[in-house]
């Protein structure tokens, strides 16, 4: 059986701002930039989706007068990333469906 | 990136794997800390060694102040690595606070002794420490050669028992050597060829 597939998180910067920080405490916005690849303001727009639907914590600071922004993935966001990969792992073992 | 749903299980599978690969934390950062402690103990072991054993000076156990120095240059490091940082990870706390912790174990320890008195057989309490530390960061890290170095610090430990004080120095010496300095030169090669 086929499981849906999160829509918020079925999207790749999106799913790849997750998988970055599943494994680590926090992250700020560059080294999420960095290891994108992508640009700062289609990242921007794709980390405020994530936080809109409860899946990433953002906090703003400054450091050394500069702004800083760092990322953490909530509790919601841990659940919702396991969710969507047991459902993709149901597309992978169909379970004997053709 | 695209912004298009149109990607397959399999690709959504490799990206998620290909993300978490880029947090592995970069090992090689460890190493220089292992180093500078790694090389300072094993010069002061031998430098006591010498001086008590082979030269009859009083003094020799002034070659510790070494420590000193090596703190500095050790938290230094430790504050333009912690400007550097981007990211945080389970790894990189643990070990901060693992090696707070034998830090300040090393200082109890020394306490200990003071009150206690140095001329008894006290180093294969610090093998012991040696072994402890490296075991639990080479695990940390999931690093074999640093894990048998602490192994090895312990048996160590347990055999420097056996001799007097001036030979005891020699088997700090050899721990030292087996799970800090080796394992630190392998994991800074480790890093290296990662990067490559």
């Amino acid at each position: 059986m086929f499981k849906e597939l999160d829509p918020i998180l079925h999207s790749q910067l999106r799913l790849a701002i997750m998988s970055l920080l599943i494994g680590v405490k926090e992250a700020e916005f560059i080294f999420l930039k960095e290891k994108t690849n992508a640009t700062a303001g289609n990242l921007s727009v794709q980390i405020n989706k994530l936080k809109d639907a409860g899946y990433l914590e953002v906090l703003k600071q400054f450091h050394n007068n500069y702004p800083q922004t760092i990322c953490k993935i909530s509790p919601n966001g841990i659940k919702a990333f396991e969710m969507y990969v047991k459902a993709l792992q149901s597309y992978m073992n169909p379970g004997g469906n053709l | 990136m695209k912004k298009s749903e149109n990607f397959s299980p399999e690709e959504s599978l490799q990206l998620i794997q290909t993300m978490i690969a880029k947090t592995q934390k970069d090992m090689g950062e460890n190493s220089k800390h292992f180093l500078l402690w790694g090389w300072v103990t094993f010069a002061a072991c031998i430098g006591q060694f010498i001086l008590k054993h082979l030269l009859q000076y009083q003094k020799h156990y002034f070659v510790w102040l070494l420590v000193f120095p090596a703190a500095i240059v050790s938290i230094y490091l430790g504050i333009t690595e912690e400007k550097k940082q981007r990211v945080r990870s389970y790894i990189g706390d643990s070990m901060k606070n693992l090696w707070l912790g034998m830090g300040i174990s090393y200082f109890v320890l020394s306490m200990i002794l003071t009150r206690l008195g140095w001329n008894t057989n006290i180093f294969p309490f610090f093998i012991l420490l040696y072994g402890l530390g490296t075991f639990v960061s080479g695990m940390f890290l999931h690093f074999r050669p640093m894990v048998l170095g602490g192994l090895a610090a312990w048996v160590l430990a347990i055999t420097a028992g056996y001799f007097n004080y001036d030979y005891q120095m020699l088997f700090g010496a050899a721990a030292i050597l087996v799970s800090y300095i080796i394992p630190a030169y392998m994991l800074q090669s480790k890093n290296k060829v990662a990067k490559q």
